[in-house]
C-alpha cells in the first residue's frame, strides 16, 4: 500500500528524513519497498490559465498559447501538448524555474516564435508519472498561486503490509505503529469521535439475515448533497497514493478508508427500494457491479440488498444501478463489519478483489466502523453540503474485543534466547496498545480491538522481537549430533552417480517437471494440471526423456556439435502420480566435442557409449532386445537380472537432429538399495597371471554374449577374466561374417601356473568355440 | 716399469674417453672386453703363468677389467643421457595437454551440494517428501486454514483429483514430524511450484532447501546463529547478515534474512535470501493431531524452521541474471560451471 508521509505526519511526529522512517519500519517487519519523492519544492512555477491557442506558424506539432499569469499582461508560450482546451488552468514554469530533472527554464525562441516560459506535464514537475500532456489543474485553482501550494512536496512510501496486519492498511494505522516503535504520541483528531459523542443509533430500516457473514451494518442518510469534483486538497491526497478521483462523495469514501482503514460505501438513496437487508446471494442471482461487469452470485457470497434486489456485494463492491452519479441528491452511507473469511471467499470466487475487500479480509477495527461513518459524514457536509440524518440506522452487533493473552517473561526469554527484564517486555507491549491486566508471573494482556492477530503468547513474543530489534539478539551456536537418514544415503548415492556421469563426459541438465502438451513423448499419458497457467506447463512429466529431447533441440539450434547429457530427477507416473526417481541419458554427436591433435578423428557416440554411461550407475548391466514404438533399436535395460528401464536409438522421424540420437531412462529407486556397510578387502593376487589371445571369425549373427558363454561355460577354474579387444567385419573377411579377438587371463590364486596347464585349459576353450559355434580360429 | 696389462688399461681408457659415440664405445668394448678382446685374452694367458706370478697378475687383471668396465659404463651412461636430452630438447612442450571430455554439473546441483555440505557440518541430516501433496500437508497443517489471506490457491497448481503441487518445501517439516518424535534436525532439498508467469525472476518450478530444528529451548538466537553461520560459509566470511521481522503463518516470530557483501555484485545493497522463524505452536498441534499423540508439546518443545531459495541463491552467488537459464540447459551456460 502507498502512504503519503505528509499524511502520516498529521498523526505522528516523524523524523525529518523519510529514509529514516522507511528503515525503522523495515527493521520492524513493515517493509518499505519503494520511496518516491513527489512535488519537490519548485520555485517560479505558478498556476496560469490558457486564454487563447493557435497553430505555430513553423511547426505542425507545436501550438502558441496565450496564458494569464495574473500579472495583467498575457504571456506567450510555445507548447507541444494537445490535451488542453482554452480556459484550462495549467502549471506555468516561469523563466528562472528549475525543474526536478535539472532543466532550467529560460525565455527563448522556438522555431522563430518567442516563448516566455513552459507549460508542464505531471512528470516534468515530479508530481506523477504522466508524460503524455499538460497537468490540468482544478478549475478553482487561483491564478498566479505558487504551484507548490497545490502540490506540496511529499514522499510516498510503497509499503508491503503482511496479511496479518490489516490494522496497518491506513495512514492512521501506520502512524500508530510508528508511534509505538518510536515512543511517540498519536496526535490529531480524525480518528476520534467528536466530543459531543456519537450520533444516536437506531435499529431501523436495516436488517441482517446473514449475521455470520455480516455481524454489523450501519447506514446513515445524508440529504441534499451536491455531487461534483473534489477540491484540490482531497483530490491531491487520494491521487498521491494512487486512487483515481471520481467525484466528491466517492473520493471522501476512499479518503476515509485511506485515513482510518474502514471502507464505507455511498448509495444513491433515491434508487434504493425500501430498507436494506444484508443476506446471502441467491443461486442464479445476477449483479451488475460498479466496475461495469455482471457477476453471478451464489449462496456463498454476502450481499447488501434493498427490498427488491442486490445493491452491493458486501464488503467487496457496490452496484452500478445504485451508485452515486452527478445527479444524485440524497445518499445512504454504509459502514459495516464483514467476516474476513467470507469476504475472502467471495472476492476469490468472483475474482473481484477490491480495496475494500483487501481490508475486510484482513480484518478491520470494529471500533473504527462508526467513527469512519461519522468522519465521512462530516466531510460530506463540509465539501458537498447535505444534511445528515440525526440517527444512524444499524443492525447486528460489533464483534467483541479479542480475548486476553497470557505471557510469562520466562517463556518470552526462552523463545528469544536472551534475558530481557520484565519491565522492558511490559514497556514494549504497552507501547503497542496492550494493557497488562495482572501482575502475576504469567500476566494477562488485554488486546486492542485492532490487533486480532495477537492470539497467543508467541504473537506477543514477536512484538517484543520487532520492537526490541532482531539485530540485538546475538546468534548462538546450537549443534546436535544427527545420525544419517535414508535420504542421506539416497543423496550420497545420487551425488556419486552425478560425479561419475560427469567424469565420463556427460553434462548434467535439469529440465522442467512441468511439460507442454505436445511433449509427452515416451509415455502414453501424463497427469495434467487442473489449472495450468500457460501452454508451456500443462502436465507433470512421466518421463525425463521429453525434457532431454527439448535440450537437444535447443542446443542443436544454438550450434552444438555434441550433446551428451543426463538428468536425475523425479517423474510422476500416471494414473496415481507415483513419484519415481529416474536417470535419463541422451547422447548425440561425436565422442569428442571437437577434433584435437591427439585424436584428430573422433567416432560418433553409439549404443555402447550409452551402455557404458549406464554402467556408471547400474551394476551388472545388460541390454536385451526390447519393444518401444519410438525407438529404432529398442533395448530393455537390466541390472543384476532386474529390469530397470529402457533405451535405444531414437527413430529418425522422432527427432529433428541430424544423425543418430541415443536415449535411455532407468528407474533409479530400484538401484538405491545397497545393504553392505562397506566394500571388503580381498588379498591382492600374489601369483602372476598368464594371458592368451583368441582371434576368431564367426557368422555375423553370433553374438558376443553367445561367444562369452561358450568361453565361460562349463566353467574353467583357471580362467579369471575375458576381455573383447578387437572387432571388425568386411574387408578380407567378407560380408555376413565378423572377426573378434578376446584376451583370456588365467590365474591360480595359490600358485604360479605352468604353461602346460594354461595351454591345456586354453585348448579346451578353443575347441569348444570351434565345435559349438563353428568359429574359425585364427592364429 | 709398467706391466703390459697396465699399458693395455691406459690404452683402453684413452680409447673409451675419446669415443665419439655409442658405436665407437661398443667397438672399444669388443676390442678389450669382448670374447676375443685383448684384456680377455689375458685370462687365457693366466694358465701359462707360474705359481708366483699368477696371483699378482690375476689381481691386476681383475682391477684392469673392473676399471675398463666402469669407464665403459659411465661413458655409456653419458651417451644415453646426452641422447635423451637431445631427443627431448626438441619436444614442443607448449603443445596442449590431452583433452578429456568432463561433463559439468548443473549450477543448481552445485548450489545444493554446497548448501548441503555446510548444513551437514552443522549436524543436519537430510529429509525428503513428495512434490505432490494435499491441502492439509501444504496449508492446513502449516497454520494456513481455508480463507486465510496467505492461503493463495490462485498461485497453486492443482491436480484433477484435488491434490496439489507443493508451493513450498515446508511440507517436509510436517512429514518429518509425523514420522518421528523430537528432537529433529533436518534439511530437505526439493522442488516447489507456484502458478507464476515465467519471467527473469519467476518460474513455475523453483527449488528450495527447507530446514527444521526441534528441540528443548530452541530460540531465535539459535536460529540467528545457525543461519548467520550458513550465510557466511556460503557467501564468505565478510558477509553481513540481517534478520527482519516478517510474517509467515507457520512461524511466530517470523524473520526474513538479508545479506550484504562487497564480494557480491549487489555490493552495498541488502538482498533477501531466506524466510525463517520459530515454528508456530499451531503447527505442532496439527502434527500432534495427525500423530494421535502429544509428542510435539508446544510447552516442552520449540523449533526453528527456514526456507532457502536455491535458484535465488545460485543467481546471487554465480551472478546469473535470469532464472530461465536454469531450465533452458544451454550447454554454453552449463559448461561455464564445469
Amino acid at each position: 500500500m502507498k502512504f503519503s508521509v505528509n499524511w502520516l505526519r498529521e498523526f505522528v511526529d516523524l523524523p525529518k528524513n523519510p529514509e529514516e522512517i522507511a528503515e525503522l519500519l523495515t527493521r520492524a517487519g513493515v517493509e518499505t519497498e519503494n520511496i518516491e519523492t513527489r512535488g519537490a519544492k519548485i520555485d517560479n512555477v505558478i498556476v496560469s490559465q490558457i486564454t487563447a491557442s493557435s497553430r505555430h506558424p513553423n511547426a505542425d506539432r507545436l501550438t502558441v498559447c496565450e496564458v494569464d499569469d495574473g500579472s495583467g499582461t498575457k504571456r506567450q508560450i510555445v507548447c507541444g501538448a494537445t490535451n488542453y482546451k482554452v480556459g484550462d488552468k495549467v502549471p506555468l514554469a516561469l523563466p528562472g524555474a528549475k525543474l526536478p530533472s535539472g532543466t532550467e527554464i529560460r525565455k527563448s525562441k522556438l522555431r522563430g516564435v518567442e516563448s516566455e516560459g513552459m507549460l508542464c506535464s505531471p512528470i516534468e514537475l515530479g508530481v506523477g508519472d504522466d508524460a503524455s500532456g499538460l497537468l490540468i489543474l482544478a478549475p478553482e485553482a487561483k491564478i498566479s498561486a505558487p504551484f507548490s501550494d497545490l502540490f506540496p512536496s511529499d514522499t510516498i512510501f510503497d509499503v508491503e503490509i503482511t496479511p496479518n496486519r490489516g490494522d496497518l492498511l491506513s495512514h492512521f494505522g501506520l502512524a500508530r505503529e510508528i508511534a509505538a516503535l518510536t515512543n511517540k504520541k498519536i496526535v490529531g483528531q480524525a480518528h476520534r469521535l467528536p466530543a459531543g459523542g456519537a450520533p444516536a443509533l437506531q435499529r431501523k430500516s436495516v436488517t441482517i439475515s446473514a449475521l455470520r457473514e455480516c455481524p454489523f451494518f450501519s447506514a446513515r442518510k445524508i440529504d441534499n448533497v451536491k455531487v461534483g469534483p473534489s477540491p484540490q486538497w482531497l483530490r491531491g491526497k487520494i491521487e498521491s497514493v494512487g486512487i483515481r478521483s471520481i467525484n466528491n462523495i466517492v473520493d471522501i469514501s476512499n479518503f476515509v478508508m485511506l485515513e482510518l482503514g474502514q471502507p464505507t460505501h455511498a448509495f444513491d438513496a433515491d434508487r434504493l427500494r425500501g430498507g436494506i437487508n444484508v443476506r446471502l446471494g441467491r443461486e442464479g442471482e445476477k449483479f451488475l457491479a460498479l466496475d461495469g461487469k455482471t457477476y453471478s452470485l451464489t449462496p456463498d457470497s454476502c450481499v447488501v440488498a434493498d427490498q427488491e434486489r442486490a445493491v452491493g456485494i458486501g464488503g467487496v463492491m457496490g452496484g452500478e444501478e445504485t451508485g452515486v452519479t452527478d445527479s444524485t441528491k440524497n445518499i445512504l452511507l454504509e459502514a459495516a463489519y464483514f467476516l474476513p473469511a467470507s469476504i475472502r471467499r467471495t472476492a476469490r470466487e468472483l475474482n473481484l478483489p477490491s480495496d475494500a475487500s483487501y481490508r475486510f479480509e484482513r480484518g478491520v477495527d470494529p471500533e473504527m466502523v462508526l467513527r469512519a461513518s461519522q468522519r465521512a459524514t462530516e466531510l460530506i457536509r463540509e465539501i458537498a453540503g447535505g444534511t445528515p440524518g440525526k440517527e444512524i440506522n444499524v443492525a447486528g452487533k460489533l464483534p467483541a474485543n479479542p480475548p486476553d493473552v497470557s505471557l510469562s517473561c520466562e517463556k518470552c526469554n526462552r523463545v528469544i534466547g536472551i534475558t530481557l527484564k520484565p519491565k522492558t517486555v511490559d514497556e514494549i507491549l504497552g507501547g503497542f496498545g496492550l494493557r497488562k491486566m495482572s501482575a502475576a508471573k504469567t500476566a494477562k494482556w488485554k488486546i486492542p480491538s485492532y490487533r486480532r492477530d495477537l492470539q497467543r503468547d508467541v504473537d506477543l513474543i514477536e512484538e517484543v522481537v520487532r520492537a526490541y530489534g532482531a539485530d540485538k539478539i546475538p546468534g548462538t551456536d546450537r549443534s546436535r549430533f544427527t545420525p544419517a537418514s535414508i535420504a542421506d544415503h539416497a543423496h550420497d548415492l545420487e551425488s556419486a552417480w552425478r560425479e561419475r556421469l560427469a567424469a565420463v563426459g556427460l553434462d548434467e541438465v535439469r529440465t522442467s517437471k512441468l511439460l507442454p502438451r505436445e511433449r509427452f513423448a515416451f509415455s502414453e499419458s501424463a497427469i495434467e494440471l487442473r489449472n495450468p497457467l500457460s501452454e508451456d506447463h500443462v502436465a507433470l512429466r512421466p518421463s525425463i526423456l521429453a525434457g532431454l529431447l527439448g535440450v537437444l533441440d535447443r542446443n542443436i539450434r544454438a550450434g552444438a556439435e555434441r550433446v551428451a547429457i543426463f538428468e536425475i530427477g523425479r517423474t510422476f507416473i500416471p494414473p496415481s502420480g507415483k513419484e519415481e526417481r529416474h536417470v535419463g541419458i541422451l547422447l548425440w554427436g561425436n565422442v569428442a566435442s571437437a577434433p584435437n591433435w591427439r585424436s584428430p578423428k573422433s567416432r560418433g557416440l553409439d549404443l555402447f557409449d550409452l551402455k557404458g554411461a549406464l554402467e556408471c550407475v547400474a551394476p551388472n548391466l545388460s541390454f536385451r532386445q526390447g519393444k518401444f514404438p519410438d525407438l529404432a533399436l529398442p533395448v530393455d535395460v537390466f541390472s543384476s537380472d532386474r529390469m530397470i528401464g529402457f533405451g535405444g536409438q531414437l527413430l529418425a522421424a522422432k527427432s529433428t537432429a541430424p544423425g543418430a540420437v541415443f536415449v535411455a531412462e532407468v528407474h533409479a529407486d530400484l538401484l538405491l538399495m545397497r545393504n553392505e556397510l562397506a566394500t571388503k578387502f580381498r588379498d591382492i593376487e600374489k601369483f602372476p597371471a598368464v594371458t592368451r589371445d583368441i582371434a576368431m571369425i564367426v557368422p555375423e549373427e553370433t553374438s558376443h554374449q553367445k561367444i562369452l558363454r561358450a568361453i565361460e561355460e562349463p566353467r574353467e577354474p583357471l580362467l579369471e577374466h575375458v576381455e573383447l579387444f578387437d572387432l571388425f567385419s568386411g574387408g578380407e573377411i567378407g560380408n555376413a561374417r565378423k572377426s573378434l579377438a578376446y584376451r583370456l587371463t588365467y590365474r591360480d590364486r595359490s600358485r604360479t601356473l605352468t604353461s602346460e596347464e594354461v595351454n591345456a585349459a586354453h585348448a579346451k576353450i578353443r575347441e569348444r568355440l570351434r565345435r559349438d559355434l563353428g568359429a574359425e580360429l585364427r592364429e | 716399469m709398467t706391466h703390459p696389462l697396465e699399458q693395455l688399461r691406459d690404452e683402453a681408457l684413452r680409447e673409451i674417453d675419446s669415443a665419439s659415440d655409442g658405436q665407437a664405445l661398443e667397438t672399444a668394448r669388443i676390442k678389450y672386453l669382448g670374447k676375443s678382446g685383448s684384456i680377455s685374452a689375458w685370462g687365457e694367458q693366466m694358465r701359462t703363468l707360474g705359481k708366483d706370478e699368477k696371483p699378482i697378475v690375476g689381481k691386476l687383471l681383475n682391477e684392469v677389467r673392473n676399471a675398463v668396465s666402469a669407464a665403459l659404463e659411465s661413458r655409456a651412461a653419458n651417451f644415453r643421457s646426452q641422447m635423451e636430452s637431445e631427443a627431448l630438447g626438441k619436444m614442443d612442450v607448449s603443445l596442449p595437454g590431452t583433452p578429456h571430455e568432463i561433463g559439468a554439473l548443473h549450477p543448481l546441483t552445485q548450489m545444493w551440494q554446497r548448501s548441503i555440505e555446510i548444513f551437514r557440518r552443522m549436524g543436519f541430516a537430510l529429509a525428503d517428501g513428495p512434490d505432490i501433496e494435499d491441502e492439509w500437508q501444504c496449508f492446513d497443517a502449516l497454520n494456513t486454514p481455508p480463507e486465510h489471506p496467505a492461503r493463495n490457491e490462485q498461485d497453486t497448481f492443482y491436480l484433477p483429483d484435488g491434490r496439489l503441487l507443493r508451493t513450498h518445501t515446508s511440507t517436509v517439516q510436517i512429514r518429518t514430524m509425523q514420522a518421528a518424535p523430537p528432537p529433529i534436525r533436518v534439511i530437505a532439498p526439493g522442488a516447489a511450484y507456484r502458478r507464476d508467469e515465467l519471467d527473469a525472476t519467476h518460474s513455475p518450478q523453483f527449488h528450495q532447501i527447507e530446514g527444521l530444528y526441534v528441540d528443548e529451548n530452541v530460540s531465535v538466537a539459535d536460529l540467528k546463529g545457525a543461519l548467520e553461520f550458513f550465510m557466511r560459509e556460503l557467501f564468505g566470511a565478510g558477509t553481513e547478515v540481517q534478520f527482519r521481522p516478517h510474517y509467515f503463518p507457520f512461524t511466530e516470530p517470523s524473520l526474513e534474512i538479508y545479506v550484504k557483501s562487497k564480494a557480491l555484485k549487489s555490493g552495498e545493497r541488502w538482498i533477501e535470501v531466506a524466510g525463517s522463524g520459530i515454528v508456530h505452536p499451531a503447527v505442532f498441534e496439527a502434527v500432534n493431531k495427525a500423530r494421535g499423540d502429544k509428542a510435539y508439546d508446544p510447552e516442552k518443545w520449540t523449533g526453528y524452521a527456514f526456507g532457502l531459495g536455491m535458484d535465488r541463491l545460485a543467481m546471487i552467488l554465480f551472478d546469473i541474471p535470469d532464472i530461465r537459464l536454469f531450465a533452458q540447459n544451454d550447454l554454453r551456460f552449463l559448461r561455464q560451471f564445469a
